[in-house]
């Protein structure tokens, strides 16, 4: 905007370069952690980069710890939990995209409803949605838990969806529904005037103007119900329920995992959602503004 | 089946008034908000006065004891501690992060400046990092023998001795920050990046007519015009903050000794783990959830202003 003189500029890029050595450094730490061996990474403890190159890591997982290849060749113990990474990973795929599914479903109902229909419990219901977004998962988790354990619901793929919807449900409503507000009026009253009933209008007008609002929430929805770890902590003790961030939570203090292993998990079950970011950055910064204050 | 598909197809045509429409059109939302929400925060305060472990959880009795869990939990020089170390958790990661993101919003607004460029397209990378990953990564990188912290620190000759970062009782409260900071900064540097896009450009051309400097145009415009967003990144950010829980489980657990117990991490412990008080824990969680409550009351009535559509 200004002109700058050399010296600014060059401290500009100094800072740039700082700020993106910051971004980069656990994502370098957790490619270059998940390509080494346990005794690679003890050989010289003041190394800067890798010493050798390996997929062990990730054949042992993906093969359920059967092909054990180099590294692993004289392991006597592998968790379990490693060798459940493909149910664990079809767990975090089914809890993530039935949450993303039932959030924008039940969520653009009530968010139109909220934008268009001016009564005094809709705002009020607005307010609650406000307020409830920033009820912390364990002031839930413990009654939760009491609950699901005497209705038979521990151990479920269902329980951990009915609740991390319940949960998401107040942040999808504030995406949505100054999304909708920002939509002209005008389009539904002439929709209306030509007959289409309420719904009609919602459904066939609303909707389908709504995409990039729709995919804004979806994905932010997507992405936190994959990285949820609490509430799939609590519910799902059992190895067939578990989902990713469960597995690697199981990880933490089994002296008898290496970091090396660690790494490789944890790139697995970073990737969709960087993946994502990627590809869908604009409606993720879409999204996270237009949750955290209106328009 | 023609007949209940006729009828369906009726329904779907009929026209409801306006307070019946946005009744039905709510209910699967308020179905699940008192089912999940509601319900369990009231049944927190029910079990929070009553005698709840493993014994009754089994019987499925739980006798009254009034208030001997509050009691209990306020002679517990743990949860005085946990709650001490979760503010000054927060103080400092909230502050960090308001900094910060003005920081570097301004920077990634530089556009003429081409690393800026680069910097934008990543500042949302971490949003995409799962906590509980990003706490085991960062456990790597503080890690006493193997880590990337004390090698990069090595090779640049800073060191000579490795330096136990997240194991030492006094660094450990400080080490957990910075992987907190690091996941969350992007959505608060979106926020202030997108409230600069929003002041106009002529207020910075006749300030500049007017004679005024670069550090001037910073104080005396862009941040009085970032006070609102600075505010909803403080509210939203401190009551996450008080309820950080997935980089202490990958980092410390709580540890060394109890140096970083925080509050979710007491609630979790004390009701997860032996022996399982259950009564105690919803106290504690109760206690966390008055807190966060009172920063989501001044957010509807202060900051989310415009929020009566």
């Amino acid at each position: 905007m200004f002109p700058m003189s050399l010296t600014s500029r060059l401290l500009l890029h100094l800072a740039n370069i700082a700020v993106i050595a910051f971004i980069l450094l656990p994502l370098a730490a957790v490619v270059i952690g998940s390509i080494q061996s346990e005794k690679a990474l003890q050989a010289d403890t003041r190394r800067l980069m890798p010493l050798e190159f390996t997929l062990d890591n990730f054949t042992v997982i993906f093969s359920k710890g059967e092909q054990k290849g180099r590294i692993y060749e004289q392991a006597t113990y592998l968790p379990d939990n490693i060798k459940n990474f493909y149910t664990a990973f079809a767990n975090s795929t089914i809890v993530a995209i039935s949450v993303t599914f039932l959030t924008l479903l039940f969520g653009s109902l009530s968010a139109y409803t909220i934008a268009r229909q001016r009564f005094r419990w809709t705002v009020f219901l607005l307010q609650a949605n406000i307020v409830a977004r920033f009820v912390p998962a364990i002031v839930l988790m413990i009654p939760l838990y009491v609950v699901m354990r005497s209705l038979g619901q521990l151990n479920s793929l269902s329980g951990v969806i009915i609740a991390e919807t319940g949960f998401l449900l107040p942040y999808a409503i504030l995406i949505l529904a100054p999304y909708f507000d920002s939509i002209p009026k005008e389009l539904e009253d002439a929709a209306r005037i030509d007959g289409c009933t309420r719904f009609g209008a919602f459904l066939r007008i609303i909707l389908p103007l709504s995409t990039p609002g729709l995919a804004a929430c979806g994905v932010i929805m997507f992405i936190i119900s994959w990285h949820e770890l609490l509430i799939p902590l609590i519910l799902n003790a059992r190895p067939d329920f578990m989902t990713l961030p469960v597995v690697i939570a199981s990880l933490v203090g089994d002296v008898h995992v290496f970091f090396n292993l660690m790494m490789a998990i944890c790139l697995l079950a970073l990737a969709p959602t960087v993946i994502l970011v990627a590809l869908l950055q604009k409606y993720v910064v879409q999204g996270l503004s237009i949750g955290a204050v209106k328009g | 089946m023609s007949a209940a598909r006729q009828d369906g197809r009726r329904w779907f045509r009929r026209e409801v008034s306006a307070a019946r429409f946005a009744f039905l059109m709510n209910l699967p939302t308020m179905l699940c908000l008192a089912l999940v929400l509601a319900y369990p925060v009231i049944y927190a305060g029910y079990l929070s006065v009553h005698r709840v472990g493993l014994a009754q959880l089994r019987r499925g009795e739980f006798p009254f004891n009034g208030y001997d869990n509050f009691e209990r939990l306020f002679e517990d020089r743990l949860f005085w501690l946990a709650l001490k170390n979760t503010f000054t958790f927060t103080f400092i990661t909230v502050g960090a992060e308001v900094v910060l993101a003005v920081l570097i919003a301004l920077l990634i607004n530089q556009s003429s400046i081409w690393t800026s460029r680069i910097t934008r397209v990543l500042i949302l990378l971490p949003y995409a990092i799962p906590p509980i990953a990003n706490g085991l990564i960062w456990s790597f990188i503080y890690s006493f023998q193997f880590g990337f912290l004390n090698r990069i620190l090595f090779s640049a000759g800073m060191i000579s001795e490795p330096i136990n970062w997240a194991g030492n009782p006094e660094t450990a409260l400080y080490a957990v920050t910075v992987p907190y900071i690091w996941r969350t900064l992007p959505f608060a540097i979106l926020l202030v990046h997108a409230a600069l896009q929003g002041i106009p450009r002529e207020l910075y051309e006749q300030a500049a007519v007017d004679g005024a400097t670069a550090w001037q145009r910073f104080w005396r415009i862009t941040l009085p015009l970032l006070r609102p967003i600075i505010a909803v990144i403080l509210i939203l950010r401190t009551s996450f903050a008080f309820a950080v829980f997935e980089e202490i489980l990958a980092i410390t657990q709580g540890g060394p000794g109890d140096a970083t117990w925080v509050a979710a991490w007491y609630s979790y412990k004390i009701t997860f783990s032996p022996p399982n008080n259950f009564g105690m824990g919803s106290a504690s969680a109760y206690v966390l959830a008055l807190l966060i409550g009172a920063m989501a009351l001044v957010y509807v009535r202060f900051v989310y202003r415009r929020v009566t559509l």
